[in-house]
């Protein structure tokens, strides 16, 4: 069974910065799937849990940061990461399999990154 | 200026049973050559909802786009997945199909197996097939639950902002103007001109630079829709298409703002600077780079090529300083990086100087050592054919074996491992040394990092596709003009600025731009009237509690909502949701890629 990596990317940031790895042809697991959205503040809690238990390994949320182009969004996110957190606790599942993280445009090395240590996450899964 | 309107929809294709096509695209090679697209179409055939599934050698094409087409007239498809490169390229062509066929163009989904499969997944071929069935399949479920919706738009300002005002920017600016649209050139330097300014006789017309210059800067300040700001420094650029502001402070201390509908990027180029002691550069006397020997030879008298006041009777020419360097042999500069690119330009120009050096100095001997000579614009060779034919003598070296230069109280002497004569160890006598150094973009890390403009590896401004949008970046509606992308020469700076020009008039043309309609929108009959959302809104207006057929529920006001979803996140039945992204397209999507 695969450990699918699940990439919530934005938009106007993340989703060109995926574009970005692919264009300069660097390379990295066949086992994530980049969906795209105008801002991951749209997500309520149980739509994380609710993709761990459909059988998702892991999940990175790559924001637009302090870069987003919504007023407060990103600030409202991170408040709702951190209750999905919580959530995850009381469920038993490992806090490392979601990550919120910040990437640009450009941001090729550090969405290899992401996905790398991810990877390490949803090892153990 | 972000007032929006709503335009009428163009088919209502929800109420029908969705009948989906599938499109897979094999970009040539690129796609098909690492994904079985072909069992990427059978097993797409086969899911739930697809009424047809077909692979084409490019989907983009005019060909291809008939496939969808005629599969909607023949067929009634009613929804369309593409799989193919990124939705910034082609999203919108599809659409357009779309809309064309009769069916509301928001019934597509773009899935992305070009930059995000087969350009990531080379060395898994059956990994990044998998991984193309399972986005297109979550792009079918996707496009299942999507309504036709209506375009928005903005209103934009009829103006476009030129940053930068040389070659490519004075031309951009009157291109605009000749297609009706007010331009404001923004320059710091305190004339126009750039480095025009600093250039002698130019090929290929033999003009000055300054004269080009000039003639250029007359046309503008006779133009009435061109606005001028020199000596200038920029601190802010910021907003969107449509709507951007430029802050920038005047040469006596005011502070000005410019709002432009579209911005053109004419930043233009630096000089790379030799490091200290490079060829002797910096130490050693009569080490001069090409600009630096191109202005020597203005202030030359006739008859006699002087510098420092000595006569010059042998010059060598050293190509490639400053481009395509390589790594372990070139040093890195400040910031660690090489310059690995060819600036281009540079063997025309050390050529064409060369012969203007035979042409008024005839006695005057030259060595060109170089490692390959590109001359690679229309007739150039010809600059390589008149150097041969004047008697210039040229030296080959290879990439790991750089030239020497050894410089002592006679001179210089340049020593080439030359490839022309199979490697003999050739040394040369020369009265001067002139580097021809290459193109660096110029320092506009300020602008870059308010718009997150894109570079390249090269540190040049980074166009969305070299043959497709080449004068665009990804910022929407900002285009590029000129060195400020990669290295080019005056006829080819003013070429890509009529295009950026061109662009930013196609895209000012109306006073509103059509934008994406993906606000929130409530479901009234879900609505419970809880008024959590509200909260959640930072856009005054944008969403509250009103009552509507005697009901207490959230009402969204399209003109001020950006369509973020922070409301739909907090939404306990779902009742609110951003169009063309809600939670049941995204929980399905998630469902068919998790499922084995």
């Amino acid at each position: 069974m695969s450990k699918k990596i699940l990439i919530i990317t934005t938009n106007h940031s993340s989703y060109p910065g995926a574009d970005a790895v692919g264009q300069a042809r660097m390379g990295y697991s066949a086992d994530t799937y980049v969906i795209r959205v105008p801002d991951p503040v749209m997500f309520p809690e149980d739509f994380y849990l609710n993709a761990f238990a459909k059988g998702i390994a892991g999940i990175i949320i790559m924001s637009s940061g302090s870069d987003c182009p919504y007023e407060g969004a990103y600030e409202r996110l991170s408040k709702r990461v951190a209750r999905v957190y919580e959530k995850m606790k009381a469920k038993g599942i490992a806090a490392n399999r979601l990550k919120l993280t910040t990437i640009c445009t450009v941001c090729r090395a550090a969405f290899l990154k992401e996905i790398s240590e991810m990877e390490k996450a949803v090892a153990a899964v | 200026m972000d007032e929006k309107i709503t335009e009428a929809s163009s088919k209502d294709n929800y109420r029908q049973e969705p009948k989906v096509g599938v499109y897979i695209c094999h970009c040539g090679g690129n796609i098909s050559d690492i994904i079985d697209v072909k069992a990427v179409a059978a097993a797409l055939a086969k899911y739930p909802g697809v009424a047809v599934a077909r692979e084409y050698a490019f989907m983009c094409s005019s060909n291809g786009q008939d496939l969808i087409a005629e599969d909607i007239k023949n067929l009634g498809i009613n929804r369309t997945v593409v799989a193919a490169c990124s939705p910034s390229l082609h999203e919108l062509t599809f659409r357009n199909v779309l809309q064309r066929a009769g069916v509301n163009p928001y019934l597509h989904e773009h899935i992305n197996i070009r930059e995000q499969a087969s350009w990531v997944h080379k060395a898994d071929h059956a990994g990044a097939t998998a991984k193309a069935i399972k986005l297109a399949q979550a792009g079918v479920e996707k496009v299942k639950r999507k309504d036709p919706l209506n375009a928005i738009r903005v209103a934009a300002e009829p103006r476009v902002a030129v940053i930068g005002g040389g070659v490519a920017g004075m031309r951009a600016a009157l291109s605009a103007a000749g297609k009706g649209l007010e331009a404001v050139i923004i320059e710091k330097a305190p004339r126009l001109g750039g480095k025009l300014l600093e250039l002698g006789k130019m090929y290929p017309s033999g003009e000055e630079g300054t004269a080009i210059a000039g003639k250029l800067e007359a046309l503008v300040r006779a133009e009435s829709k061109i606005s001028v700001h020199t000596g200038v420094d920029i601190d802010f650029v910021g907003g969107f298409v449509g709507n951007f502001k430029i802050n920038f402070k005047n040469s006596d201390g005011t502070s000005s703002q410019v709002k432009a509908g579209a911005i053109i990027m004419a930043t233009g180029y630096q000089h790379y600077k030799p490091a200290q002691g490079e060829f002797g550069y910096g130490e050693s006397a009569n080490v001069v780079t090409l600009p630096e020997f191109i202005s020597l030879m203005k202030n030359s008298p006739a008859g006699r090529l002087e510098y420092s006041g000595k006569e010059i009777k042998s010059l060598a020419l050293i190509h490639c300083v400053g481009s395509r360097q390589v790594e372990g042999i070139h040093k890195p500069q400040a910031d660690g990086k090489i310059n690995d690119y060819c600036s281009r330009v540079c063997c025309s120009s050390a050529l064409y100087a060369a012969n203007q050096v035979k042409d008024r100095y005839p006695g005057v001997r030259i060595y060109d050592v170089y490692r390959d000579i590109r001359t690679y614009g229309m007739q150039h060779e010809t600059y390589y054919d008149k150097a041969s034919k004047d008697g210039v003598l040229f030296m080959r070296h290879n990439e790991a074996d750089q030239p020497v230069i050894v410089s002592d109280r006679t001179g210089h002497t340049v020593k080439v491992k030359d490839v022309l004569t199979w490697g003999e160890e050739l040394e040369v006598k020369a009265d001067l040394i002139v580097l021809v150094t290459g193109m660096m973009p110029s320092d506009i890390s300020l602008i870059k990092s308010q718009m997150k403009m894109p570079t390249g590896a090269d540190r040049f401004l980074q166009e969305v596709h070299l043959k497709l949008r080449p004068v665009e970046l990804a910022n929407s509606g900002v285009f590029i003009a000129g060195t400020a992308q990669y290295p080019m020469d005056v006829p080819e700076a003013m070429a890509a600025a009529g295009t950026a020009a061109a662009k930013a008039a196609i895209l000012l043309a109306e006073p509103d731009i059509p934008l994406e309609p993906f606000v929130a929108v409530v479901d009234e009959h879900k609505c419970t009237g809880c008024g959590l959302c509200p909260a959640e809104c930072s856009y005054d207006g944008a969403l509250m509690m009103a009552e509507k057929n005697g009901k207490k529920v959230a009402v969204v006001n399209p003109a001020l909502c950006k369509g973020c979803g922070a409301c739909v996140a907090v939404c306990p039945v779902r009742a609110i949701n951003v169009a063309g992204w809600t939670l049941d397209q995204f929980d399905a999507m998630v469902e068919a890629i998790a499922k084995e």
